[in-house]
């Protein structure tokens, strides 16, 4: 049973890039005004991340060394403090989200307004992050966030025209009524979102915690090749569902209740428990993953202890800072800001952190100092190269799209 | 080529600098954030402490964003007033060099800080100074710098250590990303536009014609002094 649960971590990682809560209702959206014209761009996300999350995991499987030591070692101090800025600033405003979203779940339950579960909600998550073992919140959140399959299987309830989404896959099939321009920047909001650089923080950070060597690489491939392409899957599924219900329609998708809307329309009230059960451990799994990066880039960068696999008294520096940025998180919640809305913010801050990210992974992959004979191969360098120059294309046309299109409004 | 171990030889900003520092007991101790060096009597440049903290971190930024962090730090740690000069860890308890830097002994009471006339000392020096040196030489580009410093000696044994040559050119110190060795192959298509970036980089050898006047701020490479390419 164990070996099972070993891939957990990897489908935790990939529930915190492809549908946190700024993701569910993206792909919900993407779905509603797009049909499946961009479902190419997730799995052009999903093979990059693949990609650069197996170099990452690799060097921390049988170096020791996680993501953010590589971006210190080889980017020296300063471009290495530049990206510590940028990355912090994305991984700080999805934690800041992800207390929202789980709110938001909440508030689907309960009716209680958001803002009146933050507290709690803040204090549930450090709690979390403090006391909980790393396996315990892989195996709880991952395990629970494959609730939202229930997107794939309301999709087939629904029994949609397939022929027809299948034939909305073509690019060419981008409905009249919007603008390239806006298609554009759904394309590299969704790119930005698969290869969001707080995944291979934290991949091969929960390498390192749960004591990879060499000997597992192939547990490490396991989980990159499993929870990537599912969290993809899941991404596809949420954004048909609301294609099929949505699109012919006209509706416009706002709120996290209509992204479920179409899993109660095809399975019922069941199928909405599911997948809201799904929604919480999503956005929570995702409050963890971003709530940990933060603490392990800041440690990885300065050098000093980090993780859960050492005593708290021994990361106090590392805890503090868990302590610091849920205060944070609960603080910016409480002034009453959409949480969806602020991780839309966060591209911005993306296009910084992104190349200075996978740069020092792909370069790093390539030494033997740290590698040994498990350097990159040809594929690896050939798909790390051409993606590094997609990713560097998607970072400089992020900002000019999101201000041509106010944001995908236009 | 062997791993760093079995090399005779390193580069200082590439192999040392920046990497994590962890104790006998594994426990992270910090990051090299600097190198200190001791001019000795012989006029070589030997390399004695690794230095460790945010005082030695800082002035690596560079001399304008560098000294304002640092007067920051300052500032925020005005209560403890020896916070401005760096933990050392001296070179003898650095054990094994490799993706990290293993000392000898666990890290609890390791580290102790810095001596005020050791500071002082004109003696001494870090590569976080020497790296980014202006260079002057009549065969090497207008805007050239000290881009790494290449050491003798394997940093795992105990013989003998020494700077032995610059790597000198236009660009930046770390620019280079290790593509300067031979080991590192990376992507065929990365190498090539960091070899093209760096085509005009040069190794020169510590020696008569080289004279590096911290004072000034600037390495003179005396006209005829043999410039090595990099690789090769």
């Amino acid at each position: 049973m164990k070996r099972y649960f070993a891939v957990l971590l990897g489908i935790l990682t990939a529930i915190g890039g492809f549908v946190d809560i700024g993701d569910l209702v993206t792909n919900a959206q993407v779905g509603a005004r797009f049909g499946t014209s961009l479902a190419w761009v997730v799995l052009m996300g999903v093979i990059g991340i693949c990609v650069f999350a197996e170099m990452s995991g690799r060097v921390a499987a049988v170096s020791g060394r996680a993501t953010f030591d590589l971006v210190r070692e080889r980017l020296g101090p300063r471009i290495g403090f530049l990206n510590l800025v940028g990355s912090m600033l994305v991984t700080l405003l999805t934690f800041i989200a992800e207390i929202g979203g789980v709110a938001l779940a909440l508030q689907l339950v309960s009716s209680v307004h958001h803002v009146l579960l933050v507290p709690f909600v803040a204090v549930a998550v450090w709690l979390v992050l403090w006391r909980a073992k790393f396996s315990s919140i892989e195996n709880v959140l991952g395990l629970m966030g494959l609730a939202l399959i229930g997107f794939a299987v309301a999709l087939w309830q629904l029994g949609p025209d397939w022929g027809g989404l299948a034939a909305g896959l073509s690019p060419a099939e981008k409905p009249g009524a919007e603008g390239w321009a806006t298609y554009a920047f759904f394309g590299v909001a969704l790119f930005g979102a698969a290869m969001t650089p707080y995944e291979v923080f934290f991949f091969s950070s929960g390498g390192v915690e749960e004591r990879w060597t060499a000997k597992d690489l192939g547990v490490m491939r396991a989980n990159v090749l499993i929870g990537f392409p599912l969290g993809g899957v899941l991404s596809v599924a949420i954004a048909a569902s609301a294609a099929t219900l949505f699109l012919p329609a006209g509706v416009a998708v706002e709120t996290l209740g209509q992204v479920g809307l179409p899993v109660a329309v095809g399975l019922g009230k069941i199928g909405l428990a599911i997948v809201v059960l799904g929604f919480f451990a999503a956005t929570f799994g995702a409050a963890c993953e971003t709530g940990l990066s933060t603490g392990y880039s800041l440690a990885q960068y300065f050098g000093f202890p980090w993780g859960k696999f050492v005593r708290p008294r021994e990361a106090a520096g590392f805890h503090l800072i868990l302590l610091v940025v849920t205060v944070i998180a609960a603080g910016v919640l409480l002034t009453g800001v959409d949480p969806i809305m602020v991780t839309e913010v966060s591209v911005v801050f993306s296009a910084v952190a992104l190349p200075l990210t996978y740069f020092p992974i792909l370069v790093v992959a390539n030494d033997p100092d740290y590698l040994g004979e498990h350097v990159n191969g040809r594929l690896a360098n050939l798909l790390g190269v051409v993606y590094l120059l997609i990713i560097t294309i998607a970072s400089l046309a992020a900002i000019p799209l999101m201000v041509v299109t106010s944001m995908g409004q236009g | 080529m062997g791993s760093l171990a079995e090399r005779n030889g390193y580069d200082v900003g590439l192999h040392l600098l920046d990497r994590q520092v962890l104790g006998a007991d594994d426990r992270p101790v910090g990051k090299v954030d600097d190198v200190e060096l001791l001019l000795d009597d012989g006029g070589a440049l030997v390399p004695t402490a690794l230095l460790l903290g945010l005082p030695a971190l800082l002035p690596r930024f560079g001399p304008r964003l560098g000294s304002g962090l640092a007067r920051l730090h300052r500032l925020v740690r005005e209560a403890a007033a020896d916070q401005d000069l760096p933990l050392v860890v001296d070179f003898d308890l650095v054990e094994e060099v490799a993706s990290d830097v293993r000392l000898s002994e666990p890290s609890p009471r390791l580290l102790h800080r810095m001596a005020h006339e050791r500071a002082d000392d004109p003696r001494r020096c870090r590569v976080g100074d020497l790296l980014g040196l202006a260079v002057r030489c009549a065969a090497l580009p207008r805007h050239s710098k000290v881009l790494d410093l290449r050491m003798v000696g394997s940093p795992n044994g105990s013989g003998e250590h020494r700077v032995a040559a610059l790597l000198v050119g236009p660009g930046r110190p770390g620019a280079l990303l290790g593509y300067d060795r031979r080991s590192e192959p990376g992507p065929a298509a990365v190498a090539a536009v960091i070899h093209w970036l760096h085509r005009h980089a040069r190794v020169v050898e510590l020696g008569e014609g080289v004279e590096i006047d911290n004072e000034a701020g600037e390495v003179r490479i005396r006209a005829g002094t043999s410039l090595a390419p990099l690789r090769g």
